[in-house]
């Protein structure tokens, strides 16, 4: 099923590493080899030797890496290809979180003040692929039917459960199954694939097989590091060693694992409350709530917000938990084209000068719903004139800021600190945990009103069980260590102030909180013990700026390559078109069998529409610009075999994209 | 005349010309001859046939280009503006607040919502510093702040961080979710299990995934919220039939096959969907008589275990095992893991097609992150617990006979629950007055109710804001001595049905029977107390 690796040609990091590092000793004495060539260079000359590393992180890594995976010396997802200097003191493990020390592979993810946003245009293919596009699926289409046909009238035993058999229904008619057997089966050993341990920087695949053209799965036993740039792990929170996992170990300590019901019937502990003051902050809203799934979030939640008489405008690319929430609301909805503000604006004028159908009524309210991110397109929303749109249309705006929170904005506060709007000018703000902050649940912030309001008659406070104690700690000791804390904080270092941030973004709580800002120690656990780097802000602000740096490079790395992506720049979403339905499978493989392993996720119809199938990289602060070099370097070499560069303009080979990419994420559009 | 003929003979030229160009490619094109003769003979025989097509065609092609969300634009109902009237419309809407500020009695709702301080569990301490017995939360097995499930859930930590950062479909299938999928469906004795992220989020995505429009579903009418909003999503036929009367049901299929029958209608799925114990009261289910009833009618079985599943049966099985009925013959067994195992989560079991099935349609599933590793290790230890220690389930049941023999002897109340029900509902018994009407009117019309609508021939009458007051009153009362309970809280005006104010005890296998006996007579106490005042 699988291919064989197309490049015969090894890895430049592979030559790199591959001085003889086959064992620890050789690679504890090529650190020290590293730390001389370093004094050499001028570094600092008080450079101690490398492992002298005291922190207590060096012996659990050590656990990790060397006891469990001691014949992985010279595999670059295990050990960075230039071993750290003595002066690099990493707290985490290089497979969970990787180790990179170069402070110019950093970028600030922010809107350029003043400038206008270019709506975002998409880019054609040529009309070949199109074509050919259209004739897979004719050709798919047509073979699945045949395929039927034979199977129906002569393997029956395979139909059954599509067949009204013995005065039951099918489950599933044929017809409606169609694309699910006939389609996506053929591209299945790409979906779901088990996996094992932390979904960080890298993943561990368990090996499976299928007999049966991927209808079952067997598993073979074997386990395969992969580079992982796949996972919503924007800020790289995904990780089984430091400050975070240690607060979660103490907070299952205290707590256990359960919070044992609904928040209204006895499920509400003290750690609810501070978490939510918590996210409140973090987003600059008065006050929030949390439920602990995402998805539920917005499924349980807008049907509180809008009712019968009420109109909800969506876009049409919103996610399917607004889609159900809405439908379950018993609003009436109305959709507009994908991030166009002028088919908007005409929807706008339309809606409220027609009043409510038939009878003309005026609406209630009408609520918009935009997503910050769009998890398939990875574009932005255009939010500067949305908010111009809502003082004149006088709507009600609600952001589901689920991939962009953490994610974007130079204080990582999602689009509004992108764009630098006052969170308060928005009425909701939804988000999810599972992605920035390597938890799990959702939030609701706005007003107090709004959110007692939601406590009360939102479906998850009466009846859904309340989140578990240790996802709750995850998300305060990530969030507190994306913020700072504020009585820790020395007096040199500042995430707040190190941006150029105007003073419409300025408020300050009745607590002394301003926001952006530190969190005040006042409002987190007492037992909550957080190091030093996290503490005072600076891991969480490196980790802002990494991300932001490798979005960049990878989107305009691609783009030089001439692949057709699509989204914003300072998206961690990076979408690569590869149209042919056939070629879906083949990029996945061919990643999956490179020399160093790389899992991505294609996402076709009906996630997206029937001709733009993808491939959807997210980038992670936790890569290094190696791993995204590792990743150009094999969508060069694939791109070139399935001919998928189809970009018109400006091409740099690959070398000059890897030297220059300080250049290249540091240029204005 | 001759002239101004002449002058038209290049433009006459042209159009011959380029008619028969038009010609020529036109029957250039395989099949085209075949279309020409099936024109041309179509018109011989009947010329206005033609014309009938022609429109035909028009108004596909029309049908086919006009956008669907637009489609109301040319509607008798649009009214043309100028853009003049529009801004003037503009300006004079004003929208309706996004929401109403609180009023004193949801402010004293919220205000009363106990939080605990530090860990959950039977005897937690609440936020004013007080350690109160908790019969509120659930706890059913005791498994909150279990040191094997504790260590098991640091050691998954270690391994796998917390989140999953993923959808199952993308990376998002952690080898734990599938070992906790193997142990449930081994628990349950069914083909498979899949999980959920969320317990309430289950059903009502188990539900549309396989009822879709045009479906029937057959439901009780005291069904749980989530299921309400499931059966709301599939947007399928929905018959009700009265709370678990089993005759009302079997009433309500024969109809419905009747109906069928006589006018022919398709064969559609069908579904029975109810609760094995029920959240809003606690009553439970005669399961041997539904299974026999699905089987008559061949429908398929969507029972709601959440809260019977880890609380009754002889090892926490739930219903099933109770009844002593194979899992397998439940086509989806739907339960929550945050209930009876302490976690957070729900599953729904069955065959394999029914779970392969949701792995691709469960909405909730495909487009949600999967639980956090360490919750899905939590609720293995928890079935391995079970499992191991039937005790637990022994003395749930012992503690849930102490106190139902402390409350059953109150005339002031009422308990709709089941004897072997881990959730206990006190009810306000109606008033002497009150009760002679209600039995004649329930009793005197013998006529069913109609099963296309979701109330009741005779809804019982209760003064909803009266009694949740007195009942919040003997709430009050029993937390000042040290006990706490919760009335159930139930969404007014969102349910389909409002449920019968109650005050909704979690019994939890971790109580001695003196506390059991304790806690239930403080809260005799204070019903009597506060329902005696009222008399």
């Amino acid at each position: 099923m699988a291919l064989n690796p197309p490049s015969p040609t090894p890895s430049m990091f592979k030559k790199k590493s591959s001085s003889n590092l086959s064992t620890a000793a050789s690679y504890l004495s090529a650190v020290r080899a590293a730390d001389a060539r370093a004094r050499a260079h001028g570094g600092t000359p008080t450079a101690t030797p490398a492992l002298s590393l005291s922190s207590s992180v060096t012996t659990s890594s050590e656990d990790t890496v060397l006891a469990e995976e001691s014949d992985h010396e010279d595999n670059i997802l295990y050990y960075p290809p230039i071993p750290p200097t003595s002066e690099q003191v990493f707290t985490t493990v290089h497979s969970e979180f990787g180790h990179c020390a170069n402070s110019d592979y950093r970028y600030t993810s922010q809107h350029p003040q003043g400038v206008p946003v270019t709506p975002w245009l998409e880019q054609d293919p040529p009309y070949y692929i199109l074509f050919t596009t259209y004739v897979s699926y004719i050709i798919l289409i047509c073979i699945g039917h045949i395929r039927d046909f034979f199977h129906k009238h002569f393997k029956p035993s395979t139909f059954q459960h599509l067949i009204p058999l013995q005065g039951y229904a099918p489950l599933n008619s044929d017809f409606d199954s169609f694309y699910t057997r006939r389609l996506k089966t053929r591209l299945d050993d790409c979906f779901s694939y088990p996996v094992t341990g932390v979904a960080g920087r890298t993943i561990v695949l368990l090996d499976r097989i299928s007999h049966d053209f991927n209808v079952t799965f067997e598993p073979t036993g074997k386990r395969v590091r992969a580079l992982n740039i796949s996972s919503y792990n924007y800020l790289g929170f995904a990780q089984a060693r430091g400050g975070c996992a240690d607060a979660v170990e103490e907070g299952i300590k205290r707590y256990g694992v359960s919070a044992c019901g609904t928040r209204l019937e006895g499920g509400s502990l003290d750690l609810h409350a501070t978490a939510e003051g918590l996210v409140a902050k973090f987003v600059g809203m008065e006050d929030s709530l949390i439920s602990s799934m995402g998805f539920a979030t917005n499924s349980t939640i807008i049907p509180a917000l809008v009712g019968k008489g009420c109109l909800v405008i969506s876009d049409e690319l919103n996610h399917a938990s607004i889609r159900f929430g809405v439908r379950l609301s018993g609003a009436n909805v109305r959709m507009f084209k994908h991030n166009d503000m002028a088919d908007l604006e005409s929807l706008l004028r339309e809606v409220i000068s027609q009043g409510q159908p038939k009878t003309h009524r005026p609406w209630k309210k009408i609520l918009i719903i935009v997503e910050g991110l769009y998890s398939m397109e990875g574009t932005l929303v255009n939010l500067p004139r949305i908010m111009e749109l809502k003082k004149k249309y006088k709507f009600y705006l609600f952001i589901d800021e689920a991939h962009s929170i953490g994610a974007l904005g130079p204080h990582g506060r999602g689009v509004t600190d992108y764009f630098n709007i006052p969170p308060r000018s928005v009425d909701i703000l939804m988000g999810t945990f599972t992605k920035s902050f390597g938890a799990a649940g959702g939030y609701i912030a706005g007003s107090k009103t709004l959110v007692d309001r939601l406590r009360l008659r939102g479906h998850t406070g009466a009846y859904a069980e309340a989140m578990t104690p240790p996802v709750l700690v995850q998300v305060i000791a990530s969030m507190a260590s994306i913020m700072g804390v504020s009585p820790s904080l020395p007096a040199s270092f500042s995430p707040s102030s190190s941006s150029s941030s105007a003073s419409t973004l300025r408020l300050t709580d009745s607590d002394g909180y301003e926001h952006p800002g530190p969190a005040p120690a006042s409002s987190l656990p007492a037992w909550l013990d957080l190091p030093p780097a996290l503490r005072d802000g600076s891991e969480g602000h490196d980790r802002l700026r990494r991300l932001a740096f490798n979005s960049r490079y990878l989107s305009r790395g691609l783009e030089k390559l001439g692949f057709i992506t699509y989204g914003h720049v300072d998206s961690p979403i990076v979408p690569l078109l590869l149209f042919n339905p056939g070629k879906m499978p083949l990029f996945s493989r061919m990643m999956r069998s490179m020399e160093t392993p790389i899992v991505v996720v294609v996402v076709a119809y009906p996630a997206t529409p029937l001709v733009t199938s993808r491939v959807r990289f997210c980038v992670s602060a936790a890569h290094t610009k190696a791993d995204i070099d590792l990743v150009l370097k094999a969508c060069d070499e694939i791109g070139d075999v399935l001919d998928l560069k189809h970009r018109p303009g400006d091409r740099w080979p690959l070398e000059k994209i890897m030297a220059n990419a300080i250049e290249l994420v540091r240029m204005n559009e | 005349m001759d002239s101004s003929l002449s002058s038209y003979q290049p433009l006459l030229d042209f159009l011959l010309r380029s008619l028969s160009t038009l010609e020529t490619t036109f029957f250039k094109i395989p099949g085209s001859a075949v279309v020409a003769r099936y024109v041309k003979s179509s018109h011989q025989n009947d010329p206005g046939r033609t014309l009938l097509e022609l429109i035909l065609l028009i108004f596909a092609i029309g049908t086919l280009l006009q956008s669907r969300t637009r489609a109301d634009r040319d509607g008798k109902h649009f009214i043309k503006f100028s853009e003049k009237e529009i801004d003037e419309l503009v300006d004079e809407w004003i929208p309706e607040p996004l929401a109403e500020t609180l009023d004193a009695k949801e402010q004293a709702d919220l205000a009363a919502v106990p939080v605990i301080a530090g860990p959950q569990g039977p005897r937690p301490k609440l936020l004013n510093g007080k350690t109160v017995l908790n019969f509120a939360s659930y706890n059913f097995t005791g498994l909150a702040g279990n040191e094997d499930i504790k260590t098991r859930a640091i050691e998954t930590l270690r391994k796998y961080g917390l989140g999953s950062c993923g959808p199952p479909g993308f990376y998002g299938t952690v080898d734990v979710h599938m070992d906790l999928e193997r142990d449930l469906a081994d628990f349950l004795g069914t083909e498979a299990a899949i999980l959920y992220a969320q317990g309430f989020s289950t059903i009502s995505s188990v539900i549309p995934a396989f009822s879709k429009r045009g479906d029937i579903i057959v439901a009780d009418r005291g069904i749980n919220f989530a299921i309400q909003k499931g059966i709301q999503i599939s947007r399928s036929t929905v018959r009700w039939f009265d709370h678990n009367d089993l005759k009302s049901l079997e009433d309500v299929l024969e109809g419905l096959e009747k109906e069928r029958k006589k006018r022919k209608l398709p064969l559609t799925r069908r579904f029975i969907i109810t609760e094995g114990i029920f959240e809003k009261d606690g009553a439970m289910v005669d399961l041997p008589k539904l299974i026999e009833l699905k089987y008559k009618f061949k429908y398929r079985l969507i029972l709601d275990e959440s809260i019977s599943f880890g609380t009754v049966g002889r090892t926490g099985r739930g219903l099933t095992e109770l009844y002593n009925v194979p899992a397998s013959q439940i086509d989806m067994l739907v339960g929550s893991i945050s209930n009876g195992l302490a976690s957070c989560g729900g599953f729904c079991a069955g065959t394999t097609v029914v779970v392969n099935h949701q792995r691709i349609n469960g909405t909730s599933f495909v487009f949600s992150a999967s639980m956090p590793a360490l919750l899905s290790v939590s609720a293995s230890e928890g079935i391995n617990i079970l499992r191991n220690a039937p005790s637990i389930l022994t003395t749930l049941q012992d503690n849930i006979r102490t106190f139902r023999s402390i409350l059953e002897k109150l005339d002031c109340i009422s308990i709709p629950s089941h004897p072997a029900s881990p959730i206990i509902h006190i009810c306000v018994r109606p008033s002497s007055l009150q009760v002679p009407q209600l039995s004649i009117t329930s009793s005197g019309s013998g006529k069913p109710s109609n099963p296309a609508s979701v109330q009741p021939r005779d809804p019982p009458q209760f003064d909803i804001d009266g009694e949740e007051r007195l009942l919040q009153e003997v709430v009050d009362e029993v937390l000042a001595q040290g006990v706490l309970v919760t009335r159930a809280k139930s969404l007014r005006g969102q349910e389909m049905i409002e449920a019968r104010p109650s005050i909704r005890l979690a019994i939890s296998s971790a109580f001695t029977k003196k506390e059991c006996e304790k806690s239930g007579n403080v809260i005799k106490v204070a019903l009597v107390k506060v329902l005696g005042k009222r008399r």
